[in-house]
């Protein structure tokens, strides 16, 4: 019998969660006192040893007690078949463990991930969260296929809860990206925690933050240079500029000795199940947010038993998708038409539908120019708006609730010929695309998305052209697409935002019904992409759920959110006398 | 004849075990090294003795990252009195049979 070390573990706990089963419910402080235990014993076999001698434990202590029925099971039909039950599944375990244990001596176990601890050092930590912070490294193989590749070091970050003892099973919270960076804000996650009482665990993905590798160091300036041109103006020129970059990028890695089919989602799914094994954590908690939501579905899909349950925050919709920007004008239209429907926006803006149009066509006649600070090093520090760039302002801007208010008066001002007050969302919008990996971004991408490698349609929207076209079927192969955890048992709670740019809410609710009957979906309006992050009533529903997932959250709150508080047009400056 | 309670050859070596570093708060797996006792002996014992209020626990917090709080124990007062008395008891019982 060729058993893997991760089995022997996995059944040891299977082994403890049937002693905890069988154990009386006066006395399950005793059933998680044994089986977390285990939590601490480095050998397998050990682990093993422990797990039976747990069975024993609980069998020993249930027939001395008086209370006559197993868990679940009443009355004396219940009685008879429970006892039959509990005997015939607990004599199987006895007997199938110790033919796993005798199998133990000759097997040559692989080295289970470890997490090396290190010194926090990360921006923004107060002295009264820095003890809450442990940080470290868990290495995990660069190639899944060849052990002799070597390895990655993630950078990985646990917050340990504010209120202790924490209760078992941590969260793990997944972001989006691909590329985007998570453990650097580790300060602000301890600040906001997914559910109080749990630890929560933080993980650069592979080739983000201050994991390895950094695909492209030299290189990430000039990919998001090329990107913003293409933002500016959508040419022929722009678009081999941003394809020269990324094949530059390519190479570059390509000589540095990295090899691209080493990323994906399949891949960090993998890396993530390492982090898992390295804190022994038998289930975990996985919360997914944007892109973190394919991360979070395919690892319900191959790995089940080790999440307890799963929220996906504002999905990133599986392939295929529609064009990005049939999506941005599905929630765009949603925006205007409730500004139709709101009396200070529609008073002040009767056709905000129309002015965005209209802003358009100006501004593809006549780009109006701002400046920006020094450090978005752009030329002159003034840059063009020109149509594109306010397209791509705008759905940037859905993201985001807190832009809301004012978004109807500022389209109406670039309309009336006045771009002054775009100067700090470009700035904002600049500054948090730097932060991404951008050759991480385009490493996942172009092997998780087989539409990138599909002709673009002509006359596509920037935001299409924005996208991995004409860049992915140059990159690498395309590899093993994510999935989703089609009929699966984990409770799932899908988060979803009215005016998302990303995921719609349609969209979202069509993957809940895919995943099925464990999934509840809920709708939050007046919030865009990431609903716990901009909806305390998300935030408790999701806290809820991870808490208690087996129940329906009480999701009343999202039918009280407050309607957005539109700032009516400004009036028209006196003329002079 | 009804065997007289915490006197099996486990439950003293137990209670010897905890006896030695009374102030200390122990956990299943420590113990079970020190006593040679495997789990399925082991726990049965602990929560006898805590019902019986010899022995106290609680669940401590670890120092390692990401692992659950432990559950740890020590003796009561009186866990400590017996642990005692059936330590002096297995003195004498010693003394006698070199004696004889």
């Amino acid at each position: 019998m060729n058993v893997s070390a991760g089995r022997w573990r996995r059944f040891a706990v299977k082994l403890a969660r049937h002693a905890a089963w069988v154990l009386p419910g006066a006395r399950s402080p005793w059933a998680d006192a044994m089986r977390r235990e285990l939590d601490y014993l480095e050998d397998d076999a050990a682990a093993l040893r422990w797990a039976l001698g747990c069975v024993a434990a609980s069998y020993k202590t249930r027939l001395a007690s008086p209370l006559p029925t197993l868990p679940r099971m009443r009355g004396r039909v219940g009685r008879v078949a429970g006892w039959r039950h509990a005997a015939t599944s607990g004599v199987l375990m006895l007997f199938i463990g110790f033919a796993l244990l005798e199998n133990a001596g000759g097997q040559t176990e692989p080295p289970r991930p470890v997490f090396k601890e290190t010194t926090c050092d990360l921006p923004n930590v107060s002295p009264d969260i820095r003890p809450r912070l442990r940080c470290g490294t868990v290495s995990v193989p660069r190639d899944y296929d060849n052990p002799d590749a070597g390895h990655f070091k993630l950078a990985v970050v646990v917050i340990k809860s504010e209120q202790q003892p924490s209760w078992p099973e941590p969260v793990v919270y997944i972001n989006g990206g691909p590329g985007s960076p998570l453990t650097v804000y580790a300060a602000y996650q301890a600040r906001t925690p997914y559910a109080p009482r749990r630890d929560l665990i933080l993980v650069d993905q592979r080739g983000t933050g201050r994991s390895e590798p950094n695909i492209c160091p030299d290189l990430e300036r000039k990919l998001l240079d090329a990107n913003f041109a293409i933002g500016a103006t959508v040419t022929e020129e722009g678009l081999d500029r941003r394809q020269a970059a990324y094949l530059a990028c390519r190479d570059q890695a390509i000589g540095r000795g990295l090899d691209l089919r080493n990323f994906g989602t399949r891949v960090t799914v993998e890396d993530f199940e390492r982090v898992r094994q390295a804190f022994r954590v038998e289930r975990w908690n996985v919360y997914g947010e944007s892109y973190g939501t394919t991360v979070a579905m395919t690892l319900v899909a191959l790995y089940p038993d080790t999440v307890r349950s799963a929220v996906l925050d504002s999905i990133y919709p599986p392939d295929p998708v529609p064009l990005w920007s049939t999506i941005v004008s599905d929630a765009r239209d949603a925006f205007f038409a409730h500004c139709a429907r709101d009396k200070v926006c529609s008073t002040s803006f009767p056709d905000l539908a129309q002015t965005y149009r209209d802003t358009l066509a100006r501004l593809d006649q006549n780009p109006l120019v701002v400046t920006l600070p020094p450090q978005m090093r752009q030329a002159d520090d003034r840059v063009r708006i020109t149509a594109s760039l306010f397209e791509v302002g705008v759905s940037n801007l859905l993201y985001y609730p807190n832009a809301y208010p004012t978004l109807p008066r500022m389209i109406q001002s670039v309309h009336d010929g006045d771009a002054h007050g775009l100067e700090s969302d470009l700035a904002s919008q600049l500054t948090a695309a730097a932060t991404q990996n951008l050759a991480t971004h385009a490493a996942v991408e172009c092997r998780d998305r087989p539409h990138f490698r599909a002709q673009l349609p002509v006359g596509a929207s920037v935001l299409d052209r924005k996208q991995l076209y004409g860049v992915c079927g140059h990159w690498s192969e395309p590899g093993p697409q994510p999935l989703v955890p089609v009929g699966t048992p984990v409770p799932t709670l899908v988060l979803a935002g009215q005016f998302d740019p990303v995921a719609r809410p349609a969209s979202s609710r069509h993957v809940a019904q895919l995943i099925g009957a464990s999934a509840r979906f809920v709708e939050f309006p007046f919030i865009g992409h990431n609903v716990r992050r901009f909806s305390p009533c998300g935030a408790r529903i999701a806290a809820d759920f991870i808490d208690h997932p087996a129940q329906a959250p009480d999701t009343s709150c999202a039918d009280r959110i407050a309607p957005i508080r539109f700032l009516p047009r400004i009036p028209d400056a006196p003329r002079d006398r | 004849m009804p065997r007289k309670p915490n006197n099996s050859r486990q439950t003293r070596a137990l209670l010897a075990a905890l006896l030695d570093r009374s102030q200390t708060w122990r956990h299943g797996y420590d113990l079970s090294k020190e006593t040679g006792l495997r789990s399925g002996t082991l726990y049965p014992l602990l929560m006898r003795l805590s019902e019986q209020g010899l022995l106290e626990s609680r669940w401590q917090e670890t120092e390692r990252p990401g692992l659950p709080p432990r559950h740890v124990y020590r003796l009561t007062a009186s866990g400590r009195s017996l642990a005692r008395d059936q330590e002096l008891a297995a003195i004498a019982a010693e003394r006698a049979g070199a004696l004889a």
